[in-house]
């Protein structure tokens, strides 16, 4: 079966290339022309064709509230596993983010050197800060822009201004505020390790 | 040299850059012989100099020195051009004053003007002064390139100057010096239609006839991101987002105001907690002291009555005792026969009278025997005696009983009415103590009646229930004044509405009036158009071009006479006949005075551009009407919508306020009514405390009015005892007396009847003594015997005499006295239990006072716990809270001021709210968040908030938001932008118009160079069988969409752009024509961003194409021209073109009038060109006036093709020395 014979939109290769990789597609986003594509998506002729053509190739778009994303049909256990690895590390970032003064939100603007300085005067924030794993960055600025980094590359987050460093939180941040919303901590009891805890994925 | 016409005859450089003279002649070809860096070109661009007097366009690179810098290195530095005219020849000095400047010169050139004797160059004012000395005319100085130009070029208005022209150009002269710059400086690049597109479009634009796609996509981005900003705002999304920040606005304005309200009150109950405290503390001891007072008092009373009650306790044991000492000792006497003994005792006197009588009786038996009569006379003497004597004693005794009892009776007498009085007092007494008990009671009963009124007419939390009402008879006061304003405004509102819509209708109606009446001048004016187009297209094959071609100034013969629409008939075949020429039909007219009716084609042309400067006219009055409605309808919505904004903002507040009004009326609604309730339940607890006691008092009256009957009742008995008693015993008494006086006359009548008896015995005796004058023997023992038995009786009544004694005296003191005693210990003991009654009571009453003193310290003590703990709360688990901190002001300022809450419980409220408020801040500031990242951050509404925003901040997006709505402004915006995109539209438009404009001149010049390539000598050489060119559609992306915009305009005219958005006014077709304009624009915009170009100029508009056959080549039709042959045959043909390209811009740029002049055509480096080919060249280049300069590169037979040769040596002190060579010209 032709892509033509689905009568897709001009741009299914653009929603192909940015969902296929695993990000998301945010009505609130500006870059390369999230919004119409956030659009195209949306119209309910154009899903459901854009629906019937990526089911073919296993792909199934998931309509969050103003964002859409791939899900893979029939996935893999070791996908999943890699994918809530993936996760994990929002825990940290997340709890940080929720901690500031200034709360983050969906379309919050901010630049990493607010909340750097935030964290430089909170030690509380300060310590959430140092405690995010995985950076290696000395300045807390630095790991704030690491930060800022990751969640643009993951497409939470989108970099409006390269002059500013300013950044726009996008619409799929509730997708991550779900999922780890969604995460239970548990105590183990029977492990050796008073401190071992564990997450279940709900 | 050639004197018939004008030409650049020579050129003179005068310490030119490295060169110190040459004198170079020009009126032929000429060629530069010399090898690179020589300064061959240098001399090229000094004459292009001549011809462009542009300093910046002779295409020196930036890196080297300037025109003026390098050429005119000294202050003696001059270039001279002689031009050689058809009398005689002026020459022209540039030199430089700061810039370069020129004269012109009326004499031919000669270097004595210049030069000294000494060869050394003058300065310029020596050769002026030498110039008016020698009576020369030299102009003055022109300084600017333009004028000179201009002057070169036959445009000169000053008279003096106009004769140094070269030739008479027209409007369009400037594409002459155009043309020559650009041959000369494309001769040297690779030979591309691209480059001859260029010389083309260059020489017929100027710079600024260019569309500036940064210009363009700026316009459509601003458009854009309008566009953009608009859809966003109009998403679904967005507009549940307004709503719920509206929302959220409003609960989050009505918690702060309750917040802040309630912070208020904490501040009032805390100022009035601290005020109040010490007077509750007061108050409290106060009562304690009245408590402690009440008890005091009532321990007194109770000390006192139980001291009575000790007393009367006291005489209650002693009249036990006695009664009961009494009761022992009458028992006694009674067991000792008391009663027998004191019979017995009664008969003692009577006893003691008869042995008295018995003695003498004996006496008188024993002793008188002589004398009987005076015996016998003695003793009834003494019988006698005896007898008046017992009767006196009888009476006497009689009269002391008598006395005795009439004394006892009336001591009993005085008893009774003592003890009567006594009662009466007693009575009296307790009948006072019971009435004023009954009166106090009575009167508690009144009280408590009254108090059962004043009650029931009291209205308990009068002043809380009084404010309540107040305060709701305000609040519906406010509110119906509210509601009337609020309907007032609404109804304003509406009128506005509807005046705003009517005036948005006219405007729009006056608008599309407008638009109707443009659109059909615009037509008709087109159709005008059209039909001039139609004669002006067909005019070279109808009547019209027949005598354009034919006939000499037919304009004024067959022209005043002819039909205008035969003259454009191409059937007609028009054939000229000499005899008939100046006749009409063979009839000669005088058509002096005739009017010529006929058009020339620049009169037509004339009118069409008319037409088209009227549409255009149209246009922008269109467009300026447009812009005047809009700005009218912006005008409209800034007064109407401001107004409404305000209104509905006024209808919104009032809303708000009639909503918290209602509110605020419900709750105080509930809360008067929680007051009734209580107040109903005060009076309730209030009359039911008051029945109790009301009953209580009843059965107290009533206990009373039983004590007083019992009282009564009591008294009586006791008051009827008394008297039984007394008549009892006064009765006894006279019974008594009565019985002893009785008893005395019955004893005295029978001692009487005895001493009558004895003495009528002793009579008889006498009698008989007298008769017997003996003594009688058993008289005398019978009297014997009786005294024995008398002295016995006697001696028996004298054993119980001091029994009787004892009995009579207890009698006398105890036994007489019993009944009172025993009336007394019953007073006493009734005294005694009044006492008791009377503590009782005292106890009740001090028990139920000091109830409700306690109550009342209680309450007061429960009071100032209340404050205590309150501000106890307050300090500990609120004031260090950042809740305080955010309300600080409001509680610290807040006036002292009782209210129904306690502190507590407004701390704990205020804390509770407070979190509730964050959270719905929270969901506020979510929700403005998540609105504004939905625009770009530069959007233009303004909707941006910085992510460290304060909560005003917040408030005013939430309020400008509001205004935002309220005063329509997105109508605004989507007008604004709806205009807009109709002005970028037209913009787009205006410019492709202006730009294809050209096209025609374009089209217009490649049809001249077809034509001359097609004059073209080839035929003779045969090795250029023909040159082809033809315009092809540009493929140029850009382009090709800006044409479709100006089409689009075109097509739908300027206003099609009211559909833009899905908004009420618009219709399906609108809609349909906005979306293809927006999706134009877009793709537009995509195309400028994908090809990077700056702009779009002459040559973006067309291709130009090639077909040269030369010998067997055929190129076919293409871009290229670089490979048809060798590079000769490729140099030959570059040569052709722009010498074909010069030739056409010449003709078409100089005045028809003028045509003795000859140009140059400056190509640099021919020397790969073949001695046939350039032949061929200078020929085909001599054919149209066109004198070739060109450089070789060292001598090898070419130049003996030119007229003049020039060869460049370089001299030791590095200058340059031009020099003629010596060739003979080959005829070219």
């Amino acid at each position: 079966m032709l892509a033509e014979d689905f009568n897709l939109p001009k741009q299914t290769h653009d929603i192909f290339g940015i969902m296929a990789r695993g990000n998301f597609i945010s009505s609130n986003g500006s870059k390369d022309g999230m919004n119409r594509l956030y659009d195209i998506v949306n119209n309910p002729d154009n899903f459901d064709r854009l629906q019937a053509y990526f089911n073919v190739i296993r792909y199934n778009i998931e309509r969050g509230n103003n964002f859409f994303y791939f899900s893979k049909l029939h996935e893999p256990n070791s996908e999943l596993e890699k994918k809530l690895e993936r996760f994990e590390r929002y825990i940290d970032i997340i709890d940080l983010l929720a901690s500031m003064d200034n709360k983050i939100t969906i379309g919050s603007r901010f630049r990493p050197s607010e909340i750097a300085e935030e964290c430089n005067a909170n030690v509380r924030l300060k310590q959430k800060l140092q405690k995010i794993p995985l950076y290696r960055s000395e300045t807390l600025h630095n790991k704030v822009r690491e930060i800022c980094d990751l969640m643009s590359r993951d497409s939470y987050l989108e970099m409006e201004d390269e002059k500013t460093e300013s950044y726009k939180v996008l619409d799929s941040y509730a997708y991550l505020l779900d999922v780890i919303n969604s995460v239970a901590i548990y105590e183990d009891t029977t492990g050796g390790s008073d401190d071992a805890q564990g997450l279940i994925y709900n | 040299m050639e004197n018939n016409c004008r030409i650049l005859n020579r050129i003179v450089e005068i310490n030119i850059s490295n060169v110190k003279y040459a004198d170079i002649e020009l009126s032929g070809n000429t060629c530069f012989v010399g090898t690179n860096n020589f300064g061959k070109t240098s001399l090229q661009r000094a004459i292009l100099f001549f011809y462009s007097a542009n300093s910046r366009g002779l295409g020196i690179s930036a890196s080297q020195k300037p025109f003026e810098e390098h050429y005119f290195r000294y202050e003696n530095s001059y270039l001279i051009y002689e031009i050689a005219t058809e009398d005689k020849s002026f020459f022209v000095i540039v030199y430089r004053h700061n810039k370069l400047v020129f004269r012109f010169v009326d004499a031919p050139y000669n270097p004595d003007f210049f030069f000294t004797a000494n060869d050394e160059a003058m300065k310029i004012k020596e050769i002026i002064s030498n110039f008016e000395k020698r009576g020369i005319y030299i102009s003055n100085q022109i300084d600017t390139f333009e004028r000179y130009r201009n002057i070169i070029y036959g445009t000169e208005t000053d008279k003096q100057l106009s004769k140094f022209h070269l030739l008479k150009g027209n409007e369009k002269y400037q594409n002459i010096p155009k043309s020559i710059t650009n041959v000369f400086l494309s001769s040297k690049s690779s030979v591309d239609s691209r480059f001859i597109k260029d010389f083309i479009a260059n020489s017929l634009t100027t710079e600024s006839s260019s569309i500036k796609l940064e210009q363009v996509e700026r316009q459509l981005r601003q458009f854009n991101e309008k566009y953009s900003d608009i859809e966003t705002y109009l998403k679904k999304e967005s507009q549940q987002l307004i709503e719920l920040i509206d929302k959220k606005y409003d609960q989050v304005h009505m918690l702060k105001g309750a917040q802040m309200e309630m912070a208020d009150k904490l501040g009032s109950s805390l100022r009035f907690a601290e005020t109040q405290n010490e007077s509750i503390r007061e108050a409290a001891k106060k009562k304690e002291e009245e408590l402690d007072a009440l008890t005091t008092e009532h321990d007194t009373l109770k000390e006192n009555i139980e001291s009575k009650q000790n007393d009367i306790r006291e005489e209650i044991g002693y009249y036990d005792r006695t009664i009961r000492d009494a009761n022992k000792k009458l028992k006694a006497y009674k067991e000792q026969n008391v009663e027998e003994a004191l019979e017995k005792n009664q008969e003692r006197e009577k006893l003691q009278v008869e042995l008295n009588i018995a003695r003498r009786e004996y006496e008188s038996l024993t002793s008188n025997v002589a004398s009987i009569e005076m015996k016998y006379s003695t003793l009834i003497e003494q019988l006698r005696n005896d007898k008046s004597a017992y009767i006196n004693k009888i009476n006497s005794r009689t009269s002391e009983i008598f006395n005795h009892y009439n004394e006892l009776q009336l001591l009993q007498k005085n008893e009774y009415n003592k003890r009567d009085a006594e009662l009466k007092q007693k009575r009296d007494e307790s009948f006072n103590e019971v009435n004023s008990e009954v009166t106090a009671k009575q009167i508690e009963f009144n009280e408590l009646k009254s108090e059962e009124k004043v009650i029931r007419t009291t209205r308990f939390y009068e002043q809380e229930i009084k404010d309540l009402e107040s305060e709701l008879a305000e609040l519906r006061a406010v509110s119906y004044k509210n509601k009337s304003e609020r309907a007032i405004k609404q109804n304003i509102a509406q009128t506005m509405q509807r005046e705003w819509e009517a005036l948005e209708q006219k405007l729009k109606s006056s608008l599309s009036n407008r638009i109707n009446q443009t659109n059909n001048e615009i037509i008709k004016l087109k159709n005008e158009i059209k039909d001039i187009e139609v004669k002006l297209n067909v005019q070279h094959d109808a009547f019209y071009g027949f005598l354009e071609k034919n006939v000499k100034n037919w304009h004024n013969t067959i022209g005043k006479v002819v039909n205008e629409k035969l003259l454009f008939r191409t059937d007609i075949t028009p054939e000229m006949k000499q005899e008939t020429a100046d006749t009409l039909y063979g009839i000669s007219l005088n058509l002096e005075t005739v009017e010529v009716v006929s058009k020339s084609i620049e009169e037509y042309q004339f009118e069409k551009n008319e037409r088209l400067a009227a549409i255009r006219d149209l246009e922008e009055s269109l467009n300026a009407f447009q812009t005047a409605n809009n700005e009218e309808k912006m005008l409209a919505a800034d007064k109407f919508g401001k107004q409404l904004g305000e209104m509905k903002e006024d209808v919104k507040v009032l809303t708000y306020s009639l909503e918290l009004a209602d509110k605020r009326e419900h709750k105080l609604g509930s809360e008067l009514e929680e007051w009734r309730h209580k107040a109903g339940v005060e009076i309730e607890q209030s009359l039911t405390g008051n029945r109790q006691r009301l009953n209580i008092i009843e059965e107290e009256l009533t206990l009373l009015n039983k004590k007083k009957n019992n009282l009564l009742a009591d008294f009586n008995n006791q008051f009827d005892k008394l008297k039984v008693y007394n008549e009892e015993r006064l009765a006894e008494l006279k019974e008594r007396q009565e019985t002893e006086i009785s008893e005395l006359e019955v004893e005295k009548k029978n001692q009487v009847k005895d001493y009558e008896d004895k003495e009528d015995e002793l009579s008889k005796e006498k009698d008989k003594n007298f008769k017997s004058k003996g003594v009688d023997a058993k008289q005398l023992k019978g009297v014997e015997t009786r005294m024995k038995e008398i002295q016995e009786a006697l001696k028996e009544i004298e054993q119980y005499a001091q029994i009787v004694s004892d009995y009579l005296k207890d009698k006398r003191e105890i036994f007489d006295k019993l009944p009172d005693f025993i009336q007394k210990k019953e007073e006493f003991v009734k005294s005694n239990n009044d006492l008791n009654t009377q503590v009782e009571e005292a106890t009740r009453k001090f028990n139920s006072k000091r109830m409700e003193l306690n109550k009342q310290k209680r309450a007061f003590d429960e009071e100032l716990i209340d404050f205590n703990n309150g501000i106890n709360f307050y300090s500990n688990n609120f004031r260090e809270t950042p809740v305080y901190t955010k309300y600080s002001d409001i509680i610290e300022r807040a006036e002292a001021k009782r209210t129904n809450y306690n502190i507590m419980d407004l701390c704990t409220q205020l804390l509770k709210n407070d979190s509730h408020f964050n959270e719905e801040y929270g969901a506020f500031q979510r929700y403005v968040n998540e609105f504004a990242g939905k625009f770009k951050i530069d959007n233009h509404f303004n909707f941006v908030i910085r992510n460290d925003a304060s909560q005003g901040e917040y408030e005013r997006f939430a309020q400008n938001l509001r205004s935002f709505i309220n005063e329509n402004k997105i109508e605004l915006s989507i007008a604004e932008t709806a205009t807009q995109i109709g002005l970028v539209t037209d913009s787009i438009a205006t410019k492709v118009k202006e730009l294809s404009g050209q096209k025609d001149k374009i089209q217009h010049i490649i049809t001249l160079i077809a034509e001359d390539f097609k004059k073209a000598e080839f035929e003779e050489s045969k090795l250029i069988e023909f040159i082809k060119i033809r315009l092809e559609e540009s493929d140029n992306k850009v382009y090709k969409l800006l044409k479709r915009v100006q089409e689009f305009r075109e097509e739908n005219g300027l206003v099609y752009n009211e559909g833009l958005f899905n908004t009420d006014f618009a219709t399906g077709q609108k809609r349909e024509i906005s979306g293809r304009a927006v999706k134009l624009l877009d793709q537009l915009s995509s195309a400028i961003k994908e090809q990077e170009q700056e702009e779009i100029r002459l040559q973006d508009l067309f291709e130009l194409k090639f077909n040269i056959k030369e010998g067997m080549n055929e190129t076919g039709w293409t871009h290229k021209i670089d490979s048809i042959g060798s590079t000769g045959t490729d140099i030959l043909v570059k040569a052709i073109i722009y010498i074909t390209l010069l030739h056409v811009f010449i003709k078409e740029s100089s005045h028809r009038s003028s045509s003795d002049f000859k140009v140059h055509c400056i190509i640099d480096e021919v020397g790969q060109i073949s001695a046939h080919y350039l032949r061929e060249l200078l020929r085909f280049a001599k054919n149209r006036n066109i004198m070739m300069i060109n450089g070789l590169p060292n001598k090898s037979g070419l130049e003996s093709h030119y007229k003049y040769t020039y060869q460049f040596r370089r001299e030791e002190n590095n200058n340059v020395r031009i020099f003629p060579s010596i060739v003979t010209e080959v005829e070219a």
